[in-house]
Formats: structure tokens, sequence, C-alpha cells
């Protein structure tokens, strides 16, 4: 069984301690900044991180308590009787229940919280759902205080305790309190155990450790016990009960012939007699101490009787198979102060105990799977005669072979040689291709190529390459030939120019369209409808839809005519007109016409024209007041400059061009907020 | 030596270009240039930027599965040098790049030409609804192919004297 390490348990921390502790944390490590603008869900969820925390970490740190420390059961029964002596089993595993206890109320806490925060409606409610929460759980940890309080003192306590191996070779010593024990302990060990005039100095279990026949013994000294009945007796006794009781030792007993610790033999010889039950299956020593005060022989005759009533019972206790000086064995003498028969007496216990152990293994079933292992075999020499080393011939002769080729080895030439030849390190550079195993030696200074037209040469390499690439190529053949046929047919449909310049057309005369009834559409409102006769864009001119008209292929001289002669003119007779309109139906195709109907229509579109219209703007009619032709050609100039637009537009024109300042100084001073100033 | 591949855009990276990012589980990301390594810095998926080879691959803009790819594979078993294998190789690797070129052009011509195929017939459609915007019914009866009208233009009087118009 492992022992137990009593010393590895973490301190439990008081319950204020624990709850600042635990409280830092959770402000540490979890997020601290929350507005009540935030989302409900992360408010919720925000405050329901901190509750989960908290309570994680308290479940952590009580469960680390509850699982260090020792459980009664699981441990040795020597140790669970010493905590049981030293520490009431009851109260500590109450102690126990309450951490566990408590672990269990903060996780419920915390759950119910979390449920709680479910459904918290605003930050206000969320924050005091936690508050309320980690109230709670602290004042869980508040309410077993005490409970960790006393807790952390036994743990204090424990970590003191001797480190005892219940399964090592031991010798116990026991007896009335100042009959020597501790003296003797400091004797063959290297503890330092006090040592003083008054009972009941030694008030706990020391160990200390011996050494005998390359073997390590446990020494363990023990305060003394009075001769009283088992329910009086105090703790420091109950603690030299519990280790005889439960450690499968040597028990050496005590005995001050003299008396000079304060009690009589019989009253020692009593003591014995009432633990002797507790000696049971271990072998015991009766140590008889401080004979330079007291010689054994000149005891009493009381004295020496109850002296061998004790070597008879212990007499029991050696094994079957009796020695000769069983009594030797059994009784022995010696004295602290002087040294006398201490060695002798470590001696004989540690015989003892090995003996008690080696028969106790010797009787268990393993003992055969060892005694199988081993069997040291002493030969006896046969006779007298001398016989040295002897080295076969062969031997001998492959190791003078393995020595010469050593030494060829050594002969070889190196590289380094080579190099030393020819020209040294820094001038020649040895090729490192010399010893290439390649299918063919000629190829061994050749450069390997590695890159070809943005791909890796090593990734095309393949034995049969050329095999697989005349297939492809076939492959490649007949895809082609199979395309060849389905261009065809695509490119069937397709328009002519002239096909393509009509859809150009179309297309533009689509977007004047839309641009125009964009242009229209959004001014509709703000614009005033004007009237046709006062037609400032020239939209409605016959100019125009002779253009249009003409551009649609149709001949638009009948159009024009027929619209001239409907507009209003001076005095004009209708009767023209109509012989007008039979002239003009010759005119509608010219293509075809001869020069002779063209220049006939020609002519008459003229004159019709003119005829029909106002007088020329440039006639002077007298009584207007002009000279003549030229000074009303200027006047009408002049007239119709005064009516021009003015540019309120506030747009530059030619008389604008003018820099007020070639050199605002914002551009070509001052220092840059960033950057740098090496151009201006 | 050995060219790599951007693990972005999937272009091939010259030697002296580009950088190369180690992760902590060594998984090796190489870049060919500052944009694609920006890029992944800024956790792009490749497969959804546009420009990258794996968008065009994955979205079939471009060829996916074809014989000329099995052409290059990487090995990770070293071969032995042989002079032979290593002549084909090299006048085998132009060959097979101008099948890959073509293969690819035409794929991408392929998937163009729906596209030219639904244009052609649009055009057409346009043209004979819209044709009488720029055609009078009457000329389009006359002469009925979808072409423009031959416009009639009034020649001037002085040439129409001096030219003798010929027959």
């Amino acid at each position: 069984m492992v022992q137990f390490n009593f010393k590895g348990i973490t301190v439990v921390p008081s319950g204020k301690e624990m709850v600042d502790i635990i409280l830092s944390r959770t402000q540490r490590q979890t997020p601290t900044v929350v507005h009540k603008g935030y989302a409900i869900n992360r408010l919720r969820q925000f405050y329901m991180r901190k509750v989960r925390f908290t309570q994680q970490n308290f479940h952590e740190k009580l469960s680390a308590i509850v699982d260090e420390f020792p459980r009664l059961e699981g441990i040795h029964p020597f140790y669970s009787d010493l905590l049981h002596v030293l520490y009431n089993k009851d109260h500590y595993k109450l102690a126990l229940g309450q951490v566990n206890t408590a672990r269990n109320l903060i996780s419920k806490v915390a759950k119910d919280y979390v449920r709680l925060l479910k459904y918290g409606d605003s930050l206000y409610r969320c924050k005091c759902l936690k508050v309320a929460a980690l109230g709670r759980m602290c004042t869980v940890i508040k309410r077993i205080g005490p409970s960790l309080a006393y807790l952390e003192q036994v743990r204090q306590h424990m970590a003191r305790l001797p480190s005892i191996d219940p399964n090592m070779r031991t010798i116990l010593i026991c007896g009335y309190p100042n009959v020597g024990k501790s003296s003797f302990m400091n004797k063959i060990t290297r503890a330092d155990v006090d040592v003083q005039p008054y009972a009941f100095t030694t008030k706990s279990l020391f160990v200390g450790h011996t050494d005998y026949n390359y073997l390590r013994y446990q020494v363990i000294d023990t305060p003394g016990i009075l001769d009283r009945p088992f329910e009086d007796r105090n703790i420091i006794e109950m603690c030299s009960i519990t280790a005889l009781a439960h450690l499968r030792s040597a028990v050496l007993f005590f005995l001050d012939i003299s008396g000079s610790c304060g009690y009589t033999v019989a009253q020692q010889a009593a003591l014995f007699h009432s633990i002797k039950s507790l000696f049971l299956n271990k072998p015991l020593m009766i140590v008889c101490n401080k004979i330079d005060l007291q010689q054994l022989n000149a005891l009493s005759e009381d004295d020496k009787r109850l002296v061998d009533e004790m070597k008879a019972e212990a007499l029991k206790t050696l094994p079957i198979g009796g020695d000769p000086n069983a009594e030797q064995q059994v009784l022995v003498t010696m004295s602290t102060l002087t040294d006398e028969g201490v060695i002798n007496v470590r001696n004989t216990a540690c015989e003892r105990i090995l003996d008690q152990r080696v028969e106790i293994k010797m009787k268990s079933k393993k003992i055969n799977d060892c005694l199988n292992r081993f069997h040291v075999a002493m030969p006896k020499p046969r006779d007298g005669k001398e016989r040295p080393v002897c080295i076969p011939q062969q031997v001998s002769e492959q190791r003078a072979k393995d020595r010469e080729v050593e030494k060829e080895k050594e002969k070889r030439k190196l590289e380094k040689d080579l190099e030393n030849e020819n020209g040294g390190a820094g001038v020649y550079s040895a090729s490192l291709k010399k010893h290439y195993l390649l299918a063919n030696d000629e190829w061994k200074e050749d450069i390997i190529p590695e890159i070809i037209d943005g791909h890796n040469v090593a990734d095309f390499m393949d034995p049969d390459i050329l095999e697989r690439l005349e297939e492809l190529e076939r492959e490649e053949g007949f895809r082609l030939a199979g395309e060849e046929g389905d261009d065809f047919e695509i490119d069937g449909d397709n328009m002519t120019p002239e096909e393509r310049e009509a859809l150009n057309e179309i297309r533009k005369r689509k977007k004047a369209l839309i641009q125009e009834h964009r242009i229209k559409k959004s001014t509709a409102e703000s614009r005033p409808i004007v009237p046709r006769k006062f037609d400032k864009d020239r939209q409605f001119t016959t100019e125009r839809m002779g253009r249009q008209l003409s551009g649609l292929g149709l001949d638009p001289s009948k159009a024009i005519e027929r619209v001239r002669s409907r507009s209003v003119s001076r005095g004009r007779k209708r009767e023209r007109s109509v012989a007008a309109d039979g002239a003009g139906d010759d005119g509608m195709e010219i293509d075809n016409d001869g020069k002779g109907s063209n220049k006939r229509l020609r002519l008459r579109s003229v004159s019709r024209s003119r005829s029909r219209s106002r007088a020329p703007v440039e006639e002077v009619i007298p009584g207007e007041g002009f000279k003549d032709k030229e000074q009303k050609v200027k006047a009408i100039k002049l007239g119709k400059k005064s009516v021009k637009k003015r540019n309120k537009d506030a747009r530059k024109g030619e008389a604008d061009r003018v820099i007020l300042n070639m050199m605002p100084k914002h551009l070509f001073s001052g220092k840059r907020g960033i950057g740098k100033t090496s151009r201006r | 030596m050995r060219l790599e591949k951007c693990w972005f855009c999937s272009s091939t990276i010259y030697p002296g270009h580009g950088i190369q990012f180690v992760r902590n589980d060594a998984k090796i990301f190489r870049f060919c240039r500052s944009k694609c390594h920006k890029n992944f810095k800024m956790k792009r998926n490749p497969r959804k930027v546009k420009w990258t080879k794996a968008y065009r691959r994955l979205h079939g803009k471009d060829m996916t599965q074809d014989s000329t790819f099995e052409f290059e594979r990487k090995r990770n078993r070293p071969q032995r040098y042989d002079r032979i294998n290593t002549e084909k190789v090299l006048q085998a690797i132009p060959k097979i790049s101008k099948v890959k070129a073509t293969r690819q052009k035409d794929h991408i011509t392929k998937r163009l030409s729906v596209g030219r195929v639904n244009r052609r017939t649009e055009d057409r459609r346009e043209l004979e609804q819209s044709i009488s915007l720029v055609k009078a019914p009457s000329v389009l009866k006359e002469d009925a192919t979808l072409t423009l009208p031959k416009q009639k233009v009034t020649v001037s009087y002085a040439q129409t004297e001096n030219t003798p118009m010929e027959e």
C-alpha cells in the first residue's frame, strides 16, 4: 500500500479568505464592462457567466479539500487510528461532510440563480440577481468557516506527523515514562529526540532509521505509557497504543531496573501484563536499562520473579526452531549512559525482526516464485592442477589480419589530401558528383534541369511519357476534328454589315428617345408648355422635318410643300396652292427622274416658297426709314444682338481669364501635418 | 529549385518572389505577392474571391478535369537521374503545355458561345422589331431588307446643270 502523503495536502483557506480569493478572481477573470444599452441576451449572458464562474471556482476549491484530505477508511489502519486518536474521527468526518454539503449547496444556488437570470429583463434586475447569488454562496462559505479552520489545524498537524512506513522493518520502543527510550533512540539513530528528567518529555511518535547488515530499519520512539485502564488514557498514550496495535514490528519493552524513573519494577511488570495482548505475533524483547545504576543479578527476589515472568512471556514469541541462546535473545541488558550493550540490543532486535519476516515469507505462497529464481552454486575444486588461458590459433591469426587492415586504411588517399594537392581550401572545390551512382557514368557531370517554361521538370518525369504524349496528341486531333463542325453552325447566323449599321442606328435612336423623355419627364412639372408658335429651340422647322423624313427614306418635299401651303402667308390665294400640289407629285422619286424634271421642280419649289412667304427680310420697304439694304441688314443685326439673352449663368466667360493670385500663400509655404514637402 | 504555387491565387511563384508563412501546426502557406498575403491575413476565402484560380475552377469558368493534368503531378519519391528520360521529358513538356492551352481556350470559348448565340438572336429580334424607327413602312414594303433606307438627297442646282446625266 502506498503511503499517504500528508504533506501534500493544499492549504485550506479560512472562510473569509476563500470568499475574498474567489470573488476577486471572478472580478479579474470575467469581463467587467457592461452597459444598459446592450441587447438583453448579452446582459443575461454576462451575469450568468459571473455566477457560473464563481460557482465553478468554489466547487473546485471545495472539491480539492474534500479529495485531498485522507479518507479514514482508505489508509493504513495505523494511520486511521492515529488520526482518530489525535483529531477525533467523528469531528473530522463531520468537518469534511460539511464542506461537501457546502459544495452541493453552492451548486444548487448557482443553478437556481442562473435559471432566474434567463428571465431577467433589465440590467438592474440581472445585476441584483447576480449579487444575490454571489451573496448566498458567500454565506454558505461563511457558515462552514469553523470547519475550515479545524481542517486547517488538522492539516498543519498532519504535515508534521512522522513518516512511518507501516510495511518496513520496524523496531518499536515502549515502556514507562523516563525509562530511557529516547536516549536509546538517540544512540542508535540520527534522530535528535528531547531527553529530559521529567515525565512525558516525548509527547508524540518519533521516527529514526538505523542500518544493520546493509538493511535499513525504522525505529519508532513512543511516549511513555502509564498503567491505567484503557478508557482513561490520554491522547499521548493513545498514540503509542495505536502504534503498538497496528505496526507489525519488533517490540522492545524497556525496563528500568533501578527505579530511578519513579516507578518500581512491580508497576512496570503490571503494565507489561496489561498490554501484553498487544504483543501478539511480534518479536518481543525485554530490555533492562540503567544497569549502571542497578545490576540485573542484584535485583530483589520479587523483582527477579517478575522479570522472569516477563521473560517467559517473551519466550513465547520466539520461533519454534529453538536457539541455544534463546534467553540472550529475549532478555538483554544495557545502559545508555555508558553505552554498554546498546549495539548488542540493536543487533539482536534486528536479527529477530529479520528472522520473523523471513519466516513469514517462507510460509507464504509467493515464496516458490522467489526460490525458483536463484540458486547459488559453489563448485568445489576437483584437484590442484594449474589450468592457464588458451587462445586457438585461428583467432590469433584473425586478430593479426585485422590489425593490418587498419593500417591500410590509414594509408588510403583522402579527399583532404586531394584538396591540399590542388591548391588548398579556397582554390579547390571538391566534385561532389564524383561518387554518384547512375546507370551510365558519363552522366555524372550533367546539369540536371529543374525548371522549364514555368513548370517543374521533376513533376513530369515518367519513363513512358512519350507514348502518353502520342496518345494525347491523337486524342487532341480527334477532338479538334469534331469541333470544327460545331463552329460552322454557330457562325451561320451572322448579320451583314448593312444590317449591323441599321441596328446601330436603331439603338442610337432609341437612346435619343429615352434621353429626351427623361429630360421632358424631369422638367415637365416645372416647365411651362410653350405653344408652337414661340418655338425657341426651332424644333418645328421644315428643315428638321425634311431631314427626319429623308432619314426614314421618304421624300420630304411633298410634305414640306404641304406644310408651307398651310402656313400663314401674306395675302396669297388658295388656287395657287392647289396647282402647286399637282406639280409636286412628279417629284416623288428624284432618283429615277432626268435632269429636266429636277430643274423644273427646283425652280418651282424656289419660286413657290418665296411667293408664299413674306417679303424677304432685307428688302427695304419705303416708309420704314432705312437708307438702303445694307443699313437695314445692319439694323436687323443690331436688333437681334440687343435681344440676345444675357449670360446670367455665372459661368466664366472669355473676359474672366484672370488669375487673381499667382502664388497663394497656403500652397507655397508652411509645413505639412504629415508627410514630406519635397514638391509644391 | 522548385516553382511553387501561390496558396491564394494559384499562380506560380518564381524564385525571389513572395512570402512563405509557416503556421504553428507546420502547414506552409506560400504567397506570390503582398496582395495575396494581405487577403490571406484578412481571412478571405480564395474560393469566394473572383480573380483567383480556385474560384474560377470551382465555378466552372476554367477547365477542371482533363488528361493533361495527369502529366504534371508532384511526386514525393526522389528519382535517380536518367539522361535519356530527362531528354524525353524536356521534349514533351512544351507539346503538353500547348495541348493544355488549346484545351483551356476551347473550354472557355465553348462556355462563351452560348452567350454569343443569345446575343445574335436578340440582335436579330431587335432589328426586326424596331426597324420602323429608321425606315418608313412604305419604304420597307418596297425594299424588304432590314437595312437603312437609301437617303433622298436633293442635288444642287448648279451640278445638275453642268454634269450630263448618264443613262
